[in-house]
């Protein structure tokens, strides 16, 4: 099963928006929501694993981190992102990582 | 029940002809939402058997049969007690049936039958594969069709029944249960796909078949050792050429444990394929071998004695990233290897100190082989092929070459400087064989290579970057991508250079060349820019050529609007790391003809292009000042000199503002009902405001009253969120504030009349307005003790706002309540309105959580409902409830006890907001009738 952690982006809750007013109209059902809520999820993991490959570096200090369920966290703090063009400071990131080699090559099965 | 089922039969199959046969698209739909709700009533479990009447065309007999699996995998709680005997038969009966077709309905039965034994098996059907597998061999009362069309039918059973599981969505401890329980029958399935694999006769289709069904029990985490004799007999087939691009093979990747030998076996087999072009194959068995790699290299890695066997799947890997040819042109295998060389470098570097050497001793020149490896395919075609590919095949590329760079920087890790040492010699062999001249593909691939290392490591410990930096100029820049890959390892570099900025004189003449080209636009403005930002403060003697260059091609127009925006910010910290006595004049040499033309505008009578222009020009002004940041440069006298003075008096940033003020105002007078120029005024003082912070003071009072002049002709979003700023930095600074307050005073007062007048068509405005009362409620909240502020005002336009549909607005609006609310006690104009008006306030976020608003803001507005039970718990005890009385209020889908339930969480609750969003998400749900639904637990 794909990673459903996109779901929580403006296009998955844009998404999920719509599909509670078509199943509050009695447009479709909920299963039909699931249905397409879980083809997102293929879709958009596939999606940022072979289309997107635009590169930010950073770097900061590590305050913690933790790897679990297959889920690794990292807590940064005075973190600056530099992308070509630009730099970014931010006092405080939290990254929330997972094992992408799987997904983009399932969901392409 | 008879009477019943011949009632719904003939709508059943009129539905079903609309829905496949009438060409109206309408009538079409409605059959389907007609024929969906057929199939969720309890009579569908008995129409289904008529559907699928031999008698019948196939599009009825597979909703026949799809509606028997939404009825077993769906609705299995509504099967009549005692019916499952004889649904379990009529089920089988079924598939034995449609054993020899048509195949649509025969999977769509074999799936149902999947369904229906995953929900009794182990208690109620403790031997249901072995009872299918002997019912379907010997066929006895259950079909009689031929063997080879029962075996498919079961095949088909047993290939779907570990896919059912799979896919439907059960309980974990159920899902695990299930799992053992297929699992114990594994033997028995196992010896039978063996014998139907050895069968030397066994017809293609079966043994097609029966490797999809491997594949589909190997899911079930079946242990290896039982199953090897099976996959020696996969591999046997895998040497079939028909056989190799079934992507079910290469599933078998898992439990390859032990076939070493076998995967090296496919070498040659691999080798004519590359030869013929046969891309297929080639891409199948490189799968395989990664798959291999990937999966087991820590524990092949280990096996001491059987090295070899190791290092040589290592080196048809090898091959395998080294297919002949471009990607994606000629093939597509290459990119599949990457990952394994990402595993094996980590199982290397992870192993003790001791292996580690001496495993080192041999893969370091594995890793250095596939440095040329990757750089040979991360090479440009030649150019007359590389015109021939489409726009996809070059995106495709790009991605590919993105993926190698990201492979070479972390191949850095393992070799070190000595990496680019390599890389260097062959460079400058390239550079300097007058013999053989070189391609430009070649020395691009080198440059390439150089700037995927320097982008992200550390080159500092590396010794040949001077060398590279004295190669570069000798580079014929004959061709764009090989002049963009020079600037970008050039961009690369600018750290490097800023602890050696004695090379600038020699690498900075190629940037501000290259500055003239609009086909190196990006790169080389990126590489401008990355220089000043780094290495701004050793800039200072070729400033005047850095401004010089800028300036003429600014004028020229040669690039794109946000490359010029590059341009500035570029400027910007060159001009902010002069001496002091250097700023104003250069800044002034350099905005000056950017203001002469906006006056010039300014007089002109208002067109679109003009409008363009004066936005464009704006944006150059703002990304100057956006990194003309002399708080950093003091930041670094103060290391050498501690006694610098702050702050600066007469900031030049300031003097341009306030010259420039009269101009900007005219500008303003004409194009006020122009929200991009409107925007681009306000970024540009926004933008001065954040570097400048303090030093902005000057500009305070004028500013405020030409915020109070826009806004008061024509209310725009953008005036609002400069407001915020000036709060944000001059909220502490007493002697400031007054113009401030009196622009706040004006400008909401402005926002509540709009609110009068019916403010749905401007929910930026509504959104900026809530920030901005935020913003004082947070910095100044004090302002709000004062009677010409009217915070009651404010309380009813949030109110009002919580009625938008979109969701920034009301995330704005969420924030100011639970802002205002944490103040009930320190400013009593807000007990009052919410003693006045709390009942309106809780109705309002009842009815938002109750279905009005999205129900992904169901945690911001469990925010407001927390900070009203921290701060005013008399007020929930006393509203909450009463605001709940009305029937059907806020959603018909609430009982009374579901609201009685709610309240007393609610009033519970005053700790955990974490505990505080589940409740109100909870109710959010239920509020929608979605509590209890797999889409509901989804989110």
């Amino acid at each position: 099963m794909a990673y459903q952690l996109y779901r929580n982006t403006t296009l998955g809750n844009s998404l999920q928006e719509s599909l509670d007013e078509l199943i509050q109209t009695q447009q479709i059902t909920p299963q039909l929501a699931l249905q397409v809520l879980l083809q997102f999820d293929k879709a958009i993991n596939t999606a940022l694993a072979n289309r997107v490959r635009n590169r930010v570096n950073f770097r900061g200090s590590l305050n913690t981190y933790r790897f679990c369920d297959n889920v690794w966290t990292f807590v940064l703090n005075d973190v600056e992102f530099r992308e070509v063009t630009d730099l970014v400071k931010v006092d405080k990131v939290k990254i929330v990582a997972c094992d992408g080699k799987n997904t983009g090559s399932n969901a392409a099965d | 029940m008879q009477s019943c089922i011949f009632s719904i039969m003939t709508p059943v199959f009129s539905a079903l002809q609309q829905l496949y046969y009438d060409p109206d698209m309408d009538k079409k739909n409605v059959a389907q939402k007609w024929l969906t709700q057929a199939q969720a009533s309890p009579q569908a479990w008995h129409f289904c058997w008529a559907l699928l009447q031999p008698d019948k065309v196939p599009e009825i007999q597979f909703f026949g049969a799809s509606t028997l699996h939404a009825k077993i995998s769906h609705h299995w709680s509504d099967l009549p007690p005692g019916q499952l005997d004889s649904l379990r038969s009529q089920l089988i009966a079924q598939v034995g049936q449609f054993a020899s077709g048509p195949k649509m309905v025969l999977t769509r039965l074999c799936v149902a039958l999947a369904s229906l034994v995953l929900h009794v098996l182990p208690e109620t059907w403790p031997t249901a594969v072995p009872d299918l597998l002997c019912a379907f061999q010997t066929g006895e009362g259950v079909t009689e069709a031929d063997g080879q069309a029962r075996c498919l039918a079961l095949l088909e059973l047993l290939a779907v029944l570990p896919e059912e599981l799979q896919s439907s969505r059960i309980p974990a401890s159920r899902r695990s249960q299930l799992r053992s329980a297929l699992a114990v029958d594994w033997s028995l399935v196992c010896s039978l796909f063996q014998q139907l694999l050895q069968r030397p006769d066994a017809p293609c289709p079966i043994r097609e078949r029966v490797l999809r069904c491997v594949s589909s029990w190997l899911t079930l985490g079946i242990a290896l050792k039982d199953s090897e004799v099976l996959l020696e007999s996969c591999f046997a087939l895998l040497k079939e050429s028909d056989i190799i691009s079934q992507p079910d093979c290469q599933r078998f990747a898992d439990s390859l444990l032990k076939v070493v030998p076998q995967v090296l076996g496919l070498q040659e087999q691999l080798k004519k394929a590359v030869q013929d072009g046969d891309m297929e194959t080639s891409h199948g068995i490189c799968r395989i071998a990664v798959a291999l790699g990937e999966t087991h290299c820590r524990t092949l890695l280990e096996q001491v004695d059987r090295w070899q066997g190791f290092q040589a799947l290592v080196s048809m890997i090898m091959s395998c990233t080294g297919t002949p040819g471009h990607y994606p042109v000629d093939e597509t295998s290459s990119s599949l290897t990457l990952t394994f060389w990402y595993t094996l470098q980590d199982d290397i570097t992870s192993l003790d100190a001791e292996r580690q050497t001496l495993y080192l001793q041999i893969y370091r020149p594995v890793y250095f082989q596939l440095v040329d490896v990757l750089l040979q395919k991360a090479s440009f075609p030649r150019d007359e092929d590389y015109a021939t590919w489409s726009a996809d095949d070059k995106e495709q590329f790009r991605t590919y070459r993105v993926d190698i760079s990201d492979t070479l920087m972390y191949v850095y890790e393992l070799l070190g400087p000595e990496l680019l040492r390599n890389l260097y010699d062959k460079l400058g062999t390239l550079l300097t064989d007058t013999t053989h001249p070189s391609s430009w593909q070649d020395i691009e691939a080198l440059l390439f290579g150089f700037q995927s290392i320097a982008e992200t490591v550390d080159v500092s410990y590396s010794d040949v970057i001077p060398g590279l930096i004295g190669l570069i100029p000798l580079i014929t820049a004959n061709n764009v991508q090989l002049a963009e890959t020079i600037m970008f390892t050039i961009g690369s570099l600018a750290e490097w250079l800023a602890d050696h900025s004695l090379m600038l004189a020699s690498i900075l003449p190629v940037v501000l060349h290259g500055l003239s080209n609009p086909e190196l636009s990006v790169a080389c403005v990126s590489a401008l820019k990355r220089i000043c930002r780094e290495c701004r403060h050793d800039l200072h003697l070729h400033a005047s050529d850095i401004m010089a260059v800028s300036q003429a091609v600014l004028v020229k127009d040669i690039h794109k609007s946000p490359q010029c925006m590059w341009i500035m910010q570029a400027l910007g910290f060159l001009l902010s790391a002069l001496p002091s006595d250097e700023l104003l004049g250069k800044l002034l040499s350099l905005v000056t003809p950017h203001i002469q033309q906006l006056e010039k505008l300014a007089n002109e009578p208002p067109s679109s292009a003009n409008k363009l222009l004066i936005v464009h020009i704006l944006g150059l002004l703002a990304n100057l000042f956006s990194t003309f940041d002399l708080n950093k440069q003091s930041e670094r006298l103060e290391v050498m000199r501690p006694v610098q003075t702050q702050p600066h008096n007469d900031n030049p940033v300031v003097v341009v503002l306030q010259q420039a003020f009269p101009l900007i105002q005219t500008i303003l007078n004409k194009w006020l009902n122009e929200p991009e120029v409107v925007e681009a005024v306000c970024a540009a003082f926004e933008k001065s405001l954040k570097t400048l912070l303090h030093d902005f003071a000057p500009l305070v009072t004028q500013l405020c009253e030409l915020i109070g002049q826009m806004f008061g002709a024509y209310p725009q979003a953008s005036a609002l969120d400069l407001t915020r700023q000036l709060v944000h930095i001059f909220g502490c600074e007493k002697d400031l504030f007054s113009p401030i307050t009196a622009l706040l005073e004006l400008i909401t007062n402005i926002t509540i009349s709009i609110f009068q007048l019916g403010s749905r068509d401007h929910p930026d405005v509504v959104e900026s307005f809530m920030q901005l009362h935020t913003q004082v409620l947070r910095r100044k909240s004090d302002l709000y003790l004062s009677d010409r502020l009217d915070i009651k005002a404010v309380f009813y336009c949030g109110i009002l706002s919580f009625k938008f549909p979109e969701t920034p607005t009301l995330k704005a609006t969420c924030l100011l309540f639970t802002e205002l609310i944490s103040h009930c006690d320190d400013i009593p104009v807000v007990r009052e309105v919410l003693q006045e008006d709390g009942k309106l306030l809780l109705q309002t976020l009842l009815e938002a959580i109750g279905g009005q608003s999205p129900s992904s803001l169901a945690e911001h507005f469990a925010e407001v409902l927390f900070s009203v039970s921290r701060n005013c718990p008399s007020m929930l005890s006393l509203w909450l409830r009463e605001a709940l009385l009305p029937p059907g209020f806020p959603s018909s889908h609430l009982t009374t006890e579901h609201k009685e339930h709610f309240c007393q969480q609610i009033l519970r609750e005053q700790v955990s907001k974490r505990r505080m969003k589940d409740i109100v998400k909870e109710f959010a749900l239920l509020s929608r009738g979605l509590q209890g639904t797999e889409y509901a637990a989804s989110y």
